[in-house]
């Protein structure tokens, strides 16, 4: 079972919608959401967003002009940068991840 | 506690690829062992094995003849959808529904009739659609067993069953994946991606009886709404210069190797760097003339179906064998293996 990395106050995150027949990057919306401006329940929430997304991840999502979603978390571990990228498709991902990515909203 | 190799989750096998060139000897090794494992997990899957409910689609007598179904999701995201139109009957007044079949029809029987190939699979393999998925779907796919097609918003995108190019555009994805299984990342994607193009756009001039010169070698021509300021949403002929918009900005494709572009996005840019293979091809079937279906296609679908091509194979790998069955098929010396080789080298793609 694939875990999230600790998410501290330093992690970033982006979202984007990948892929498609009319793959374009102003399609893509990428939503960048830095951690240092979140509260300690904002960053739980989106947490437990990413969390919901990991049991749909897919190293194959995208095939065949099929739309995915891409997360990719940038964090800080014991005095290094990590990374970690995931890529949920379209039809699998979580309603939450959605309204994240498209108004920035949690429920 | 987290295990250090499962928190990195899934790494695309292009950024591997780039950590196997550029990394230190512990990076490159694992990198090494994990693009071997991902490989060892992406087989080709081989001709689609999903098949449509019996008692939808009649047995047919003959080989060559089409078996098509069109769906109508009804603004869902279920498929298939409500059947809306099935092999042989008459257009129902839905344009997205009519669309689809007579596109599909059109798709088969340039494959059939050029090619000799029969359907998706060579084996008379059902051409199911499905139409109106989604509430404004700005997209359309082939699933691994069907083709799906939104109806765009009204903004920017049509109905995506508009485009002929397009609808045949999805049905050699599923070609793809039952011969040479093109892997879905980096130039193997791309290759995939262009090879769909470049089947889309020959199954229109087929349609229309258009030789190379007479065609505007567009894809998705029809895509894209008045509101849009671009023509299509590639050009094969120049990439890069398709659409040049305040919102969707410009086209990004590049024409040639040096200005391959290197992304994480997209699969690793499978949309973008298309573009390169996609001249290729245009500058192959303009030198030669005629039709484009009758040399360069015939070229390119040999190499489609050639055994030797690797399911990740790059350009270059592609390229050689594009010369090699052009050799094979016209000749050593000919000038069809000229002209193909001639098309590589003019977008950077050099052949040894």
């Amino acid at each position: 079972m694939k875990q999230l990395p600790p998410l501290g106050k330093e992690a970033t995150v982006r979202l984007s919608r990948q892929g498609g027949f009319a793959a374009m990057q102003a399609l893509s919306r990428p939503r960048e959401i830095d951690f240092a401006s979140c509260d300690e329940r904002q960053r739980g929430q989106i947490c437990s967003v990413l969390e919901g997304c990991l049991p749909f991840a897919s190293a194959d999502a995208g095939q065949g002009d099929r739309r995915y979603y891409q997360i990719e978390l940038h964090y800080r571990e014991n005095e290094h940068d990590g990374e970690m990228l995931l890529q949920v498709p379209e039809e699998q991902a979580p309603g939450e991840l959605v309204r994240l990515w498209d108004k920035g909203e949690l429920l | 506690m987290h295990n250090s190799t499962m928190r990195h989750g899934f790494i695309p096998p292009y950024i591997l690829s780039r950590i196997i060139e550029h990394g230190s000897a512990p990076q490159r090794e694992r990198a090494l062992g994990t693009l071997s494992h991902i490989h060892h997990l992406l087989p080709n899957p081989g001709p689609p094995n999903r098949q449509p409910i019996a008692s939808v689609l009649p047995e047919r007598d003959l080989p060559g003849e089409p078996r098509r179904s069109i769906h109508d999701a009804g603004q869902q995201m279920l498929l298939p959808g409500m059947l809306a139109r099935i092999e042989g009957q008459p257009p129902v007044g839905d344009a997205g529904v009519d669309e689809a079949y007579e596109a599909l029809g059109k798709a088969h029987e340039c494959f059939w009739q050029v090619f000799g190939r029969d359907s998706i699979d060579n084996h008379g393999f059902p051409l199911i659609g499905t139409v109106h998925y989604g509430v404004g779907y700005e997209n359309a796919f082939w699933n691994g067993a069907q083709m799906v097609f939104g109806d765009g918003d009204g903004e920017i995108f049509n109905r995506f069953t508009r485009s002929l190019d397009v609808v045949a555009h999805e049905l050699t994805h599923g070609v793809i994946e039952s011969e040479a299984g093109l892997l879905y990342f980096d130039q193997s994607g791309a290759l995939n991606e262009s090879l769909s193009d470049v089947f889309g756009v020959l199954v229109k001039q087929f349609s229309l009886k258009q030789t190379a010169d007479q065609a505007d070698w567009l894809i998705g021509a029809e895509l894209l709404t008045d509101k849009v300021s671009g023509s299509a949403l590639r050009s094969m002929a120049n990439p890069g210069s398709a659409y040049d918009d305040p919102l969707l900005g410009k086209d990004p494709q590049p024409a040639h190797m040096r200005d391959f572009i290197d992304t994480r996005d997209d699969n690793g840019g499978v949309h973008l760097n298309s573009g390169i293979p996609n001249r290729a091809f245009y500058l192959a079937a303009r030198a030669l003339g005629g039709y484009a279906w009758e040399k360069a296609g015939r070229i390119w679908y040999d190499t489609l179906c050639d055994q030797r091509l690797a399911k990740d194979a790059d350009f270059v790998a592609f390229a050689g064998l594009t010369i090699d069955n052009a050799v094979i098929r016209f000749g050593a010396g000919s000038s069809e293996a000229q002209a193909v080789r001639q098309a590589w080298t003019d977008v950077g793609v050099l052949v040894l």
